[in-house]
């Protein structure tokens, strides 16, 4: 790749963080991943200081390795003692010529996914497993990551030491796992990288910048699995997933931040060239036995994207797929989307009266949502008085900076068809 | 013209993440090239070394010796017309915030 020499790209320090850390903890050892961490940190601090007083060298990432792989080395030789101590096989590494092999691109690679399988291990819980796949592989910093994490600095750092602790403690082995292990173990994965992109997609708090970025990251290290494991039918279905959700993004809020309704959006803003990929992976995803919530949910996405427009949807096949949804991960939120789906197939009418059974229902009775939607709903049957009674006892439920917004709007949208008193 | 130390002291960068990291690179960099030729140069040193308090005393080896607020964490050199011109440079450098800046006078007359 060709850098101009004035400027380096975006994100550089971020992307070769996560690449230099894996390398390392495969040189060190993951119960070294703070060693690891100290030496990719003070790597950076060189080429900040180097690069801003002089000239930034001709290739930024060569130069990177270089310094990274020297510090490294002193390392290794300054902590000999305490390596052997802890019987670590680091000590046949001690020349750069044998350092020389960890930073090949396919090795670079290859330490990128066994630090997946590390953070992801099933010792750590899902959110430890999530802070900790940002930190190590996506370069997030402890602010950024309370941030994406609608967190506080404090929480995160207790979260990262005490996986870091479990990791050391455990042997937790770096590697890419094998045979039965290794279906086992990337179903964890996958999850813990569907929720990650949860967190950045579904979470309406927050800054939509850095949720972003918890999407797109969601998706490189997905891509990072599907390349090395092509064959992984529920792998393809998951990353076909991200991409047609991923390319709405943008076009879920407006200029001033408020949510845009689905119905609503402007589908000229979905990125095309994101969904084209995605329906590439959903392709490949698709096998005669194997179906997963992924398969169906990408389904559902895909039509959404294909469709020309809100009202020429196929509801029929959204709703199918819904029901096999909630048959493959019963959720009431499935079943409220199936309520809100009848109102295309049976009327708006038929969908109250099955959402004002769910509020009866008590895994739904504390979610916001669900008057959210029936105030909506009654909107367009112009029960403007009633409409505005839901709405407002959503707003009691905790809903998000963004979200109540956008309820405050509706009601004023309520209070001004209602006789002025 | 006369020539100043900056001294930068703490431990302010080991806190960042990456890409606070390079928006301070950015900084620094357009900070740098601001100052033009009264920028005469600059280092960062490592936090480890050797400590040498008298003949008599042990060398304390390895470091670091200090609080992390104490810590010399690098230098610039730079020349400005007097000690206002000099602090008013400091004060624009990206740094500060993230160091507690010493800036000193080169003593006069400079040896050469």
């Amino acid at each position: 790749m060709v850098y101009q020499s004035e400027q380096i790209v975006e994100r550089l320090f971020r992307t070769e963080y996560g690449k230099l850390l894996a390398t390392l903890t495969k040189l060190f050892g993951p119960s070294h991943l703070q060693l690891a961490e100290d030496v990719v940190r003070e790597t950076l601090i060189s080429a900040l200081s180097n690069w801003s007083t002089g000239e930034i060298p001709a290739n930024p990432t060569g130069w990177l390795v270089q310094v990274a792989k020297r510090k490294a080395l002193n390392k290794i030789k300054r902590n000999h003692m305490m390596l052997r101590h802890h019987h670590i096989h680091v000590l046949s590494h001690n020349s750069v010529e044998d350092i020389d092999a960890f930073f090949l691109d396919d090795e670079i690679k290859d330490s990128q996914l066994r630090m997946i399988f590390t953070c992801c291990h099933p010792a750590l819980d899902t959110k430890s497993q999530i802070a900790l796949t940002l930190k190590t592989l996506c370069g997030f910093g402890i602010k950024e990551l309370a941030k994406a994490l609608l967190s506080t600095e404090s929480t995160i750092n207790k979260r990262l030491y005490r996986a870091k602790e479990k990791i050391r403690k455990t042997q937790t082995p770096f590697t890419i796992p094998q045979g039965s292990e290794l279906i086992e173990k990337l179903d964890t994965v996958g999850l813990s990288l569907y929720l990650l992109f949860n967190e950045g997609y579904n979470a309406t708090g927050g800054e939509s910048v850095i949720k972003k970025e918890l999407c797109l990251e969601a998706i490189r290290l997905a891509k990072l699995l599907v390349d090395r494991f092509k064959d992984d039918h529920k792998l393809n279905a998951l990353l076909a997933l991200m991409c047609f959700h991923t390319a709405r993004f943008d076009a879920r809020i407006d200029d001033k931040g408020t949510i845009i309704l689905f119905e609503d959006q402007d589908r000229s803003l979905w990125n095309r060239d994101l969904i084209h990929i995605g329906m590439g992976y959903l392709k490949k995803s698709l096998h005669d036995t194997v179906i997963s919530a992924y398969h169906v949910e990408a389904r559902i996405a895909a039509e959404h994207c294909l469709s020309a427009s809100f009202e020429q949807t196929d509801w029929q096949v959204i709703h199918d797929h819904y029901l096999l949804l909630g048959k493959l991960k019963p959720n009431p939120i499935i079943q409220l989307n199936l309520a809100i789906i009848q109102s295309k197939l049976q009327g708006v009418e038929k969908s109250l009266s099955l959402l004002d059974n769910m509020a009866k229902n008590d895994s739904l009775k504390e979610y916001h949502l669900l008057p959210v939607t029936q105030g909506i709903f009654h909107m367009k049957l112009q029960h403007y008085q009633k409409a505005k009674v839901f709405l407002e006892k959503s707003l009691a439920m905790g809903p998000s900076n963004k979200e109540i917004a956008f309820i405050q709007d509706k009601i004023r949208e309520c209070e001004n068809m209602l006789p002025k008193s | 013209m006369q020539e100043f130390l900056l001294i930068l002291k703490g431990d302010g960068m080991n806190h960042l993440s990456p890409n606070e990291l390079q928006d301070i690179f950015e900084a620094y960099k357009t900070w740098v090239e601001g100052l033009g030729e009264n920028y005469l140069g600059g280092q960062r040193l490592e936090e480890n070394g050797a400590l040498l308090q008298s003949k008599n005393d042990p060398i304390l080896t390895d470091g670091p010796f200090l609080e992390s607020k104490e810590i010399i964490a690098g230098f610039f050199l730079i020349q400005a017309k007097n000690q206002k011109e000099a602090n008013a440079i400091a004060l624009s450098s990206p740094h500060l915030g993230l160091y507690s800046i010493e800036v000193r006078p080169i003593a006069f007359p400079k040896m050469s």
